[in-house]
């Protein structure tokens, strides 16, 4: 695990003072068809919409001018009067707010109430505050404007972007950015640009980009991270340190220098040298070496993953600072990117094969090379070949089982450090089996309709560390509600469960197991003389799964998984089977499904394997996924026709 | 998430970051403190994740009249969700400033820490969001080091009190067990005090001292937050303590009837009408229009045309802004609004006067002493001469006033002669030129606000079922949707509420169709006509069909599935009158086996009936849930969960079709 350091996003320097500046004494001019449109075709019935937006940004001198224009069009739009900046009163100054309401009319009112300075966080040393005005006398068909200048009035530039995909849906926006001459600047469009929107440009030094008829951004269950969703560009000052302009060259030159910085920090030979006569015996395999070394590294105290604590429980504890791994191994404690790199030096400490790699994780942004930003490589792990088989390996992170990585590191991007930069790899991804929900039920129907008996739950893989993950900092009760709750979560409702075991929550075992007293009152359900009960016991948690039938983004699930149910349901006396529902199944390839019923004698047994074996799937086989999960939810819905003895193969 | 949630997050980020950053001073805890270490506690479960060890407030009034607040509270952590305890927040504005705040961990083992008054952070919630957009209200933050289970935590606060508010309550309960709690009021001569009890039985205090009381309470139970509980304030053990000046001072506030001359005077003339209101006034309402067109007109005007923003400092947040300050603005809060339209419905010969109320229904009841634990301002118009209640639902007889129509300018989801759930049997003061004294508000007959589902479907040979549904919300259901419609970014998200509705029911659907009727009109009933086609809707069984009549809509609910036995009564959001009818074609070459039995339930407080009947070659199934009575005692919860669970077995039975025998 990495943490390191977030000044590479930084760089700072010493620039001249600020001039004043003040904003253009015109508004730009308002059309008519501005003043009289009543709705905007491209979005029907939205509360209102961003007529025009304009932000220019000049690194120079730490300036930003924002201006917007907002047509409303219901009466809930009015809130858009409602207007509140936000900044940092340290480093930054609200300047120059003007605005004004353009009546459907044509008439105009300025602005000229109270602008109140409220505090949002205050102490320390730090100080947000925000500008709330509110512009009165706005009806529907108003046109709201308003524009600042935002100051930076300290000697720092910070990487920026442009966010195209708005809260509104925009009908023009320009934007510009005036870079600070002395570092050189790249940017990108990750996720592209809005349909018609021409590539920014560069003019006389500044970039510029001019779009139009933007939709508003919505939130869409399973999506990616929603930043990489959003149209935008982004903007990055080269590290003072590496200013190569091409990809490949700039990556060359962060790789030595990162495995130099590796090196130096795993270059504890002899102490590591001793370590491992402490923790492998001679005769061991490679493979055998290298899982206990694994194992005694996780026992490290990794203080990634404690308490958070307030600065003077860390000064307390007297925690020396870590100059190498021979440090980490010596104290016993380090953070999970320490960690990691104690394994790398113990590995080849053992005479193992091993290589480090820092790796850029999915959870918040995807990873670009053309970025040309070594802030992306976040986290770390160490790859090791045994016998050609490649093992990556991140035991910084915490409860991560050998051979596992955390869902975020799997199927990424990263370098393999070498001396001279490295090379590019992918880890893998694990299969819908590594991790694995697995539920073996073996329960009594009462003649009243209630299920009751066992139920035990296997949680293996990426499910298992999450689940000790979620609950590291928990005690005995809250554990053991949590692992009721994912029952309650699985059967529809009104049921009655305890866990009975203690499940092995400190460990980075493969698994983790759960067993429960479980009691499902009504489980049946009258039809006349008959009883009914669904085909399938556990599968309420997909129930709401993609309900709508139009999808915008990829699905996104974060690690490939499967749940296997088999449950045996003994029957009472006095009534028997009049009918079972046909085998089913589904496979879309990335995603399977298969339910049977079947009986023995009394007993039923109600077996369920769902598989989710992609991370993304996009957007145009939403139907398919969604006709999926419907087919899911409609199998597991079929009938179990139960009858008095007498009435049963009568159905 | 939104951009403004974002911008939110980063600013608790911010917060709780900089609370981190505290530095804190290694300093011996008070003694108070340390005389706590290894006391007995009250009976707790493992469940309980705090005990309040000890608490004390102390209310000395200074000869100037000026009122001081020190408050001291200590909890022994015992679970690490108890880690929410080490986080103090005192909330102050302008006029109740905190002059001293003081913070102590008795770890289990080691020194002990002390966080200062300069390591406290101050912060306000960001964002304006539902139109608040500023007040001086904020809170100060202090975290406190080490507060895992184990540790003894507590902190000192000492506050000035507002001006205005003689008054000051104790809380003696809280979501945790409470060993032993002190308060202590110390009075000047001349000053006099009343302790009133809510919620708990008086104490008799002991006198400490000239002008000194102490009451002591100890081994008070924890209330546990559960879904559908009455209000903090209607359960929680307070004493109120109103303070008494010498004579010639302030008056104090004694009596609703002190509340209301009080709130009176804070309106002053602030309810008088401008020569812009009264213009308006005219163009509304022209010469000859009846009263009743009138206030149709004038109450429309306020809930649409003047915008809710909430802009409260010092005493801003119980005083309105002038009538002719919120019209020329076109913007206000509750008692703006109200204000505002009292003094446009004066102008057309209508009286009306301020309800005070709490829109959480329970937190003031007829039987609680007077205080100002309101948080809403509506108006009770004077039925003028000629109009009747039987125009109106939300109306009530007062002996001396006449009929009240109650009517809240700020909800422009209810239209004049309706009133939300919340509000109804509500407890409120009304303010009458002579004073105030305390209300109940009517309830209203369910069918005021309810959902009627209609359903013409038939079902198909393989099972696929079709056809309309007209879905007819009046009342709190129909301003829910309202509501739910009004940020809507696009078309494809105006039809989400219903895809959802329909999968709670229906397992594999299309809707093919769907509109939205009078979104915009809350007067009159909203509605949801859509196409439907589910396919695999009936199961086979052999050579059975199996379908569910009841098609769609869930009346059950998991509300009283909980671990632990209900502790507190159930309050229901307002009274409802539900129905679906669905009437189904049958297919070709089936007929009827068996249908599901009717059920009938009415348990005082709720009733539930169903039927489902084979009409010639359909199946017709219909429905009704009524809720009669808004809150139910506890001891009906088991009843009621009973009631559900009927319910849950109704809505999953099924009718068994037949091959038709050649």
């Amino acid at each position: 695990m990495s943490a390191r350091v977030a000044g590479r996003a930084l760089v700072a320097w010493f620039a001249a003072a600020f001039g004043a500046q003040c904003l253009a004494a015109d508004w730009e001019p308002i059309t008519p068809e501005e003043l009289h449109m009543t709705s905007e075709p491209a979005a029907p019935k939205v509360p209102a919409v961003y007529l025009y937006r304009q932000v220019d940004r000049d690194d120079t001198d730490g300036r930003e001018s924002v201006y917007v224009r907002i047509k409303i069009l219901t009466e809930e739009g009015r809130k858009y009067a409602d207007v509140e900046i936000e900044y940092n009163k340290n480093n930054e100054t609200i300047r120059s707010i003007q605005a004004r309401a353009i009546k459907p009319d044509g008439s105009i009112v300025d602005f000229k109430g109270e602008i109140y300075d409220k505090t949002l966080v205050k102490g320390r040393g730090v100080r947000y505050v925000a500008k709330t005005f509110t512009i009165p006398d706005v009806q529907v068909g108003s046109i709201l404007e308003y524009r600042y200048w935002r100051e930076t009035d300290v000697n720092v530039i910070y990487n920026s972007n442009w966010i195209l995909s708005a809260d509104l849906y925009t009908k023009h926006a320009k934007f510009s950015l005036t870079p600070y001459k002395e570092f050189s600047i790249q940017w990108s469009w990750p996720y592209g640009l809005p349909t018609g929107t021409g590539n920014p440009v560069q003019k006389h030094g500044d970039i510029e980009l001019e779009t139009h008829d933007v939709p508003a951004f919505v939130a869409e269950d399973y999506m990616p991270p929603e930043n990489l969703l959003k149209y935008r560009v982004e903007f990055v000052y080269q590290d003072p340190y590496n200013d190569e302009k091409d990809t490949a060259a700039y990556w060359k030159q962060f790789g030595k220098r990162r495995f130099r910085d590796i090196n130096d920090f795993a270059n504890s030979r002899r102490a590591m040298e001793e370590a491992v006569t402490q923790i492998v015996a001679p005769g061991d395999t490679p493979e055998t070496k290298l899982r206990k070394i694994y194992g005694r590294v996780q026992q490290i105290r990794n203080v990634s993953f404690e308490r958070q604590k307030t600065e003077e429980e860390e000064k307390r504890e007297h925690l020396r600072s870590i100059s190498d791994v021979g440090d980490v191994w010596k104290r016993g404690y380090g953070t999970g990117e320490q960690i990691t790199w104690l394994m790398l030096a113990l590995a080849r400490a053992a005479g193992l094969q091993a290589d480090p790699i820092e790796v850029a994780t999915r959870d918040v942004y995807f990873f670009s090379k053309e970025l040309r930003n070594g802030n992306q490589l976040n986290t770390n792990v160490v790859l090791v070949n045994l016998d050609g088989k490649d093992i990556y390996l991140d035991p910084g992170a915490a409860y991560t089982p050998f051979g596992v990585l955390p869902w975020s590191e799997t199927a990424v991007q990263g370098l393999r450090f070498n001396k001279d930069g490295g090379e590019w790899v992918t880890t893998p991804l694990p299969s819908p089996a590594d991790s694995r929900v697995a539920c073996d039920g073996k329960l009594q129907l009462s003649t009243q309709g209630t299920l009751e008996g066992k139920l035990s739950i296997t949680f293996s893989g990426l499910e298992a560390l999450n689940l000790r993950l979620e609950e590291r900092h928990e005690d005995a009760a809250d554990r053991k509600l949590y692992l009721e709750q994912e029952v309650e979560a699985l059967v529809p409702m009104g049921i009655e469960v305890h866990l009975t075991n203690t499940p092995d929550w400190d460990s980075s075992a493969p698994t983790l197991v759960a067993e429960y007293d479980l009691k499902v009152p009504g489980w049946t359900v009258g039809a006349g003389h008959r009883l009914l009960a669904p085909a399938a016991l556990l599968g309420a948690s997909d129930i709401h799964i993609f309900d709508h039938p139009d999808r915008l983004y990829p699905i996104y699930f974060h690690f490939p998984h499967e749940q296997d149910d088999y449950i045996k349901v003994s029957l009472p006396k006095g009534l028997s089977i009049g009918s079972l529902p046909k085998p089913e199944s589904a496979d879309l390839k990335v995603l399977t499904y298969e339910r049977t019923v079947s009986s023995d004698g009394n007993e039923l047994l109600l077996k369920r394997h769902l598989t989710v074996g992609s991370v993304i799937v996009q957007a145009k086989y939403y139907d398919q996924v969604r006709k999926f999960f419907q087919t899911v939810r409609t199998s597991d819905e079929q009938q179990i026709v139960l009858a008095p003895a007498a009435a049963a193969g009568k159905n | 998430m939104t951009l403004r949630e974002a911008a939110t997050l980063r600013l608790l980020c911010t917060l709780g970051a900089v609370l981190l950053a505290g530095a804190v001073q290694a300093a011996d805890a008070p003694a108070w403190m340390h005389a706590l270490v290894g006391v007995s506690v009250p009976p707790h479960d493992d469940k309980t994740n705090a005990i309040q060890l000890y608490s004390e407030v102390q209310l000395t009034v200074q000869p100037n009249g000026k009122i001081v607040r020190l408050e001291r509270y200590a909890y022994l952590i015992l679970r690490p969700d108890g880690e929410s305890w080490g986080i103090v927040r005192q909330d102050f504005d302008d006029q109740s400033r905190i002059t001293d705040m003081h913070a102590w961990c008795i770890p289990a083992s080691g020194k002990d820490y002390m966080v200062k008054d300069r390591d406290a952070v101050e912060a306000a919630l960001p964002g304006v969001e539902n139109g608040f957009l500023m007040t001086d209200m904020r809170s100060r933050l202090i975290r406190i080091p080490e507060t895992i289970p184990g540790s003894i935590i507590g902190y000192e606060v000492v506050q000035e009190q507002r001006p205005y508010l003689e008054d000051a309550d104790w809380r003696l309960q809280e979501s945790v067990p409470v060993r032993e709690t002190h308060y202590t009021l110390q009075l000047p001569p001349g000053w006099d005090y009343k302790a009133i009890w809510i919620n708990h039985p008086e104490i008799a205090p002991a006198a400490s001292g000239p002008g000194r009381w102490t009451w002591v309470a100890s081994n008070l139970p924890a209330i546990r937050i559960e879904s559908n509980m009455p209000p903090w304030q209607g359960i929680a053990a307070r004493m109120v303590v109103a303070l008494i000046p010498p004579k010639g001072a302030t008056p104090a506030l004694l009596s609703w009837n002190d509340i209301g001359v009080w709130h009176r005077g804070l309106v002053g003339d602030r309810d008088a009408a401008s020569a812009e209101i009264r213009q308006q006034v005219s163009s509304l309402v022209p010469a000859g229009t009846s009263n009743l067109a009138a206030m149709h007109a004038l109450t429309a005007f306020v809930q649409k045309e003047i915008r809710y923003v909430a802009i409260e400092l010092g005493i801003g947040g119980w005083q309105p802004h002038p009538a002719a300050e919120t019209f020329k603005h076109r913007y206000g809060d509750c008692k703006d609004k109200a204000t505002l339209l009292r003094a446009m419905l004066h102008e057309v010969g209508v009286s009306s006067y301020f309800v005070i109320i709490n829109t959480v229904r329970g937190s003031v009841t007829m039987d609680t002493p007077p205080n100002l634990g309101f948080n809403h301002v509506i108006l009770a118009i004077h039925l003028p001469p000629g109009m009747t209640a039987a125009e109106f639902k939300a109306t009530v007889l007062h002996p001396k006033l006449g009929t009240l129509l109650f009517f809240d300018p700020t909800d422009d989801l209810t239209p004049l002669g309706g009133l939300s759930g919340g509000l109804q049997t509500n407890t409120a003061l009304l303010v009458t030129p002579d004073g105030g004294e305390l209300i109940t508000l009517p309830q209203l007959a369910g069918d005021t606000s309810s959902q009627k589902r209609t359903g013409t479907l038939a079902l198909d040979d393989k099972g696929t079922l079709s056809g309309e549904v007209r879905e007819v919300s009046v009342g709190d259901p129909a301003a829910l949707q309202r509501y739910s419609l009004r940020n809507v970014a696009g078309d494809a998200d105006r039809i989400k509420p219903v895809e959802e509705r329909v999968a709670d029911s229906l397992t594999d659907f299309r809707i093919l169709k769907a509109s939205v009727v009078n979104l915009a009109a809350p007067d009159l009933p909203f509605e949801w006509h859509y196409t439907l086609e589910a396919e695999h809707y009936a199961k086979f069984a052999g050579d059975l069909m199996l379908v569910r009549p009841r098609v769609l809509g869930s009346e059950s609910s998991g509300l009283l599935e909980t671990r632990e036995p209900r502790e507190n009564p159930i309050e229901f959001a307002g009274p409802r009158l539900d129905s679906d009818s669905f009437d189904i074609a049958l297919p070709a070459g089936y007929e009827v086996d068996e249908l599901p039995p009717p059920v009938d339930v009415d348990i005082k407080f709720a009733a539930y009936h169903s039927s489902t009947r084979a009409t010639g070659r359909s199946l017709h199934f219909s429905r009704t849930l009524e809720i009669k009575q808004l809150s139910v005692p506890v001891s009906k919860a088991g009843e009621l969960k009973e009631f559900y669970r009927t319910i849950w077995d109704d809505e999953r039975r099924t009718a068994v079709l037949r091959p038709i025998a050649h």
